[in-house]
């Protein structure tokens, strides 16, 4: 090496006279990666004075490779992109290259490709070419994936792909070949274009055969499962195409695999219409029902012991896991994402596809039987704290019980059968029947179905029933946020047991009764830990109690605070469906200032609590008054607020008392006055002229409640799926027995797409903006412009001077320090910043590099073209 | 891009793990561990798609667009020994699985019969030959007689004595079955 050394230093004397020495240019790679500081001295010399920026030194194995590690250092430095596309290029235009470099920079050209796409289309006519003559099929894999990406951008592209594509599916052998160009179509966007309808349709035709062929004639299942996976790209512009092939997707439900399985599932979401539906869940069910059954063999002798988790466990959000990993028939996961899909099947589109809502309540509540012991996987509890409530919402349990809300809520038809079915959860009897002992399905159903007993009382078969089971003290144990729903149906239960008591001679005994039981329920929750609960419980544990108070001061007759006030909390107005984003545009009144102090002098006021913070005793005596409870509430206090009350009697208390008659003159105008005092009170939609169109609320109470008065909006979610619209409409008319009008979620002025993120669970939440293991992020390239591409001659023209030289040496060192940390922080998030950063570095950098190329190794201060000099050593190293 | 390469045996023994990303080593055990979890559930009849784990399904969008995000894990099994690759979404599942299927045969090239104490002893051999496949999660060469060469102009006859040293050293060794019946 000594000798080369000496050798290429000699060579270096000769250029200077003129001879070329670009034959040499490999040896002086070599020497300038030799290990002694000397002769690399040398090789650099030797670089810098021969290597001009279109000398090739590179053997074709090192090109290929070189060609690749320019991608990934372009990932972490757009930079060099710009130096080293042309290179790509020549590469990929050279029809005399080595196949192997060709397909290794359309590799690297595809990795690009979908970040910036605009930047190959000039070269769409060479992929073009090799797409047809090479009959590589690895690289036709890559260029039917790069065209996909392409096409959005140029739709002309899209005529002349789609012959050699239809000729490559019609006659290729190669599965993988014959798979990519169908997804080249699908993503491509070649089949929801508006032109010549016909061919395109062909062409959709054309494909699913195929993939139906993959399906059915194969026995390879992974096959099966990447047509299953095409189908599931194709459904969403072509629905019936894939209906058609309903048969052989069923079977793949009840394929062995289960990757398999959910595609499957996926696509029957998909797919399904009115007429399939029940069909489609049915199957669903009882593959479910199969899986229960053989699962709870296997595990009957260790459940059984199993305490009740809830009592270590107050957050009740965490699954107990008793019963670790018996060998089911099905994994748990999967079972839950069966139910998810249920669930999702039957509520989109604001349920249009489903026209038997009995059935539907009746499959909601076998559901809830068949859901999986614990399904709330153990990945999730490891992340604590503001997971916790996504995670209640993502529960299966929690949305069965929040469909039976959806149901009763919307449904007025089904009402009925959905209180009822709620009711028959709730009552404590039936509990071990449905929800097996040990897991978090019973508590997290509880909770919404509770509210349903609550809201609509009236339908209930057996209200005394009910509250006893809400007011059981084993509900004690009950996560917080069961606990809350159930306090707010106490009350609106016990009012109407209350109700139905009637005018007896037992009626006051009874009241009391209950009235007693109910108060005992609620003082044990009055120092529960979640403050929410806390609060509510508290609450009406007062009402109540002014309520006994009353009962026992008044001997003969109902107190009008049990006969009237109480019922009239929860009577009145109807409770409607509210779109997600409604309550964000509700305008704020004028007057509000949010940003004034309420009080300027707000340190002095701090100062003076501080100074009296010693008086202990002021101190004690307030803090039993908050802290303790108060059991013996004083009889006087209570009886001045029951007497203004009664001091009023057009206060708005009265307005809605069930045995008022009034003229309808005075209901007009109370009305009226109503709307005018709401108006800008933003838990009350005021109605909005010309559209609000009530699609039901004259059907049933005309006339007896102000109904008519609750703004009611089409949901305008539909209209931004319009060829979902056109089909239900039609669904609607075809569905025989019972027409049932689904209430849309309320809203006024235009609406956005509400996410459904909130119910279906924790893709969409905090989650989404978290980045993926092993991600490697390409975002960088995305903002580099190519356009200037004489970036580093332009450099050298600078002038410098000594102070200049210093201050551009700290910068570089600098944005050194920047990208070392950007480059760490790729790992954390997307760095939008990263092109303007290097653009600045690049400005600073002018004049560092001519003169001292040695002192400065590291990668992120190289001048650009040293940077391909690095690279190709260490691919030297390597050989 | 393909992310990462695993082989790991039967019992969950990794015996080549290639991340084209920066990982700490725990995280890597843990997802080595989570898809072994996955893979040893499957029954041969599967297919060769696993769903992601949970330490990948947590960042990855649900767009169906293209994204850094791997969505894609392709595995394989021979004998005892079991190939994984996570990819994005860039890459063809088919293809990979013939990926797959190329650098078992090229290993087998270089081992002559490999088994899996050949890549316990040639492990320096194996990165080889995975270096002339993948370079920086890209594919660069599908072709198994260039790879062999390039292996080959690597090692001189170093890889080769160390492939016959494992041979001799593993007592009654067996081929990968199988390898032959692909195509």
């Amino acid at each position: 090496m000594d000798k080369k050394a000496t050798a290429l230093l000699k060579l270096i004397y000769l250029e200077m006279f003129g001879y070329d020495m670009s034959w040499a240019s490999f040896h002086v790679l070599e020497v300038m990666s030799s290990s002694k500081y000397l002769q690399k001295r040398v090789g650099y010399l030797g670089a810098v004075q021969s290597f001009r920026p279109d000398t090739e030194v590179l053997i074709p194995v090192v090109r290929k490779k070189s060609i690749v590690c320019l991608y990934r250092l372009a990932l972490v430095y757009p930079e060099a992109l710009k130096l080293g596309w042309p290179k790509i290029q020549d590469r990929l235009m050279d029809d005399q290259e080595d196949s192997s470099v060709t397909t290794a920079a359309i590799n690297v050209v595809c990795e690009l490709g979908w970040r910036r796409p605009h930047d190959f289309l000039p070269l769409a006519p060479r992929f073009f070419e090799l797409l047809v003559d090479s009959g590589n099929n690895w690289m036709a894999i890559k260029i039917i994936k790069l065209f996909a990406t392409l096409t959005p951008l140029e739709p002309r592209l899209t005529r002349k792909l789609l012959r050699p594509l239809v000729t490559i599916i019609q006659t290729t052998s190669a599965m993988s070949l014959l798979y990519e160009c169908i997804n080249g179509i699908i993503q491509g966007g070649i089949l929801d274009g508006e032109d010549n309808l016909q061919e395109r349709d062909d062409v959709a035709t054309l494909c699913v055969g195929k993939l139906r062929g993959m399906i059915v004639i194969d026995s390879d299942p992974n096959l099966k499962y990447v047509a299953l996976l095409a189908l599931n790209r194709i459904v969403t512009t072509h629905p019936t195409l894939v209906s058609m092939q309903q048969d052989v997707i069923m079977d793949c439900l009840d394929d062995p695999d289960i990757s398999i399985r959910l595609q499957a599932l996926e696509l029957a979401a998909g797919m399904v219409t009115s007429e399939t539906l029940q069909v489609v869940v049915e199957r669903l069910l009882n593959q479910l029902r199969l899986a229960t059954l053989s699962s709870a063999n296997g595990l009957e002798l260790e459940t059984v012991p199993s305490t009740h988790p809830d009592l270590e466990e107050p957050e009740g959000s965490r699954s107990p896991e008793p019963s670790a990993h018996t060998a089911v028939a099905l994994p748990n996961d999967y079972r839950s994402e069966v139910v998810h899909r249920i669930l999702d099947i039957c509520s989109q589109n604001n349920y249009s596809e489903v026209v038997d809502f009995e059935w539907y309540v009746s499959i909601l509540v076998q559901l809830i039987r068949l859901l999986p012991p614990t399904e709330v996987d153990e990945y999730w509890n490891q992340t604590p704290g503001q997971d916790a409530a996504a995670n209640f919402k993502s529960s299966t349990a929690f949305r069965i019980g929040s469909e039976i809300r959806n149901i009763a809520v919307r449904v007025r038809g089904v009402r009925l059968e959905a209180t009822r079915a709620a009711e028959s959860l709730l009552l404590i009897d039936n509990r071990s029947n449905f929800f097996p002992a040990g897991s978090n399905v019973g508590s997290d159903v509880l909770g919404p179905i509770s509210w349903v007993a609550g809201e609509y009382a009236n339908d209930l078969s057996s209200p005394s029933r009910t509250l006893q089971s809400l007011i059981d003290l084993s509900n004690v144990t009950l996560p917080p946020r069961t606990l809350q729903l159930f306090l707010q149906a106490i009350p609106k239960v016990f009012v109407r047991v209350n109700r139905d008591l009637g005018p007896g001679d037992s009626w006051k005994t009874e009241t009391s009764l209950l009235l007693a039981r109910v108060v005992e329920f609620l003082e044990a929750l009055a120092a529960h830990p979640d403050l929410d609960v806390q609060e509510r419980a508290i609450e009406f544990l007062e009402v109540l109690r002014l309520s006994a108070e009353a009962l026992r001061f008044d001997a003969q007759e109902m107190p009008s605070l049990l006969a009237s006030v109480l019922p009239s909390l929860f009577t009145g107005l109807e409770l409607n469906p509210v779109a997600f984003s409604a309550q964000k545009k509700v305008v704020l009144p004028p007057t509000l200032q949010l940003d004034v102090a309420f009080n300027d002098d707000l340190q002095s006021l701090f100062h003076t609590l501080d100074g009296s913070q010693f008086e202990t005793n002021q101190r004690g005596s307030l803090q039993d008054f908050y802290f303790v409870p108060d059991l013996a509430l004083s009889p006087t206090k209570a009886l001045p607020a029951i007497a203004s009350i009664e001091m009023h009697p057009d206060s708005s208390y009265q307005n809605v008392l069930p045995g008022a008659t009034e003229s309808p003159g005075a209901t007009e105008r109370r009305k009226l006055e109503r709307r005018e005092r709401y108006k800008d009170d933003p838990f009350y939609i005021a109605p909005l002229s010309g559209t609000s169109t009530p699609p039901f609320a004259n059907d049933s109470n005309a006339g007896t409640l102000d109904i008519d008065s609750i703004p009611i909006v089409d949901l305008k979610l539909d209209s931004s799926q319009p060829d979902r619209l056109e089909r239900d409409p039609s669904n609607i008319r075809r569905s025989r027995h019972k027409k049932m009008e689904v209430a849309a979620d309320e809203t006024f002025g235009t609406e956005e797409i509400p996410s459904r993120d909130y119910l279906v669970g924790p893709a969409g939440g905090p989650t989404g903006t978290k980045r993926s293991l092993l991600q490697v992020d390409s975002s960088g390239l995305g903002h580099l412009s190519m356009a200037s591409k004489d970036g580093p001659e332009a450099i050298l023209a600078e002038d410098d001077g000594d102070a200049e030289m210093k201050k551009a040496m700290r910068n570089v060192e600098q944005m050194r320090l920047r990208m070392q940390r950007a480059s760490e922080r790729i790992e954390l998030d997307g760095i939008p910043t990263e092109g303007t950063l290097i653009k600045k570095k690049k400005g600073k950098k002018k004049v560092t590099p001519s003169s001292t190329q040695e002192a400065i190794i590291d990668e992120g201060s190289l001048q650009p073209a040293e940077l391909k000099k690095k690279k190709k050593r260490k691919e030297k190293k390597e050989k | 891009m393909i992310n990462a390469v695993l082989v790991f045996n039967n019992n969950g023994q990794p015996r080549l793990t290639k991340f084209y990303t920066t990982l700490d080593t725990q995280t890597q055990q843990s997802l080595i561990a989570q898809i072994y979890h996955l893979v040893a559930q499957r029954p041969s009849s599967a297919c060769n798609f696993l769903p992601l784990p949970p330490l990948l399904s947590q960042g990855a969008a649900s767009s169906t667009g293209p994204s850094d995000a791997p969505t894609q894990i392709t595995y394989r099994t021979y004998a005892t020994l079991s190939f994984i690759m996570i990819s994005t979404s860039t890459e063809s599942p088919l293809a990979l699985i013939d990926l797959i299927q190329v650098f078992v045969e090229a290993l087998d090239r270089m081992f002559e019969n490999v088994c899996e104490l050949d890549l316990i002893f040639g492990y320096e051999t194996m990165h080889a030959v995975l270096s002339e496949m993948i370079v920086g999660g890209v594919v660069v060469e599908t072709n198994i007689e260039k790879i062999v060469a390039g292996v080959r102009s690597q090692e001189g006859t170093t890889g080769k004595k160390k492939a016959v040293q494992a041979a001799s050293a593993s007592l009654g060794r067996g081929a990968l079955p199988g390898l032959g019946a692909w195509r």
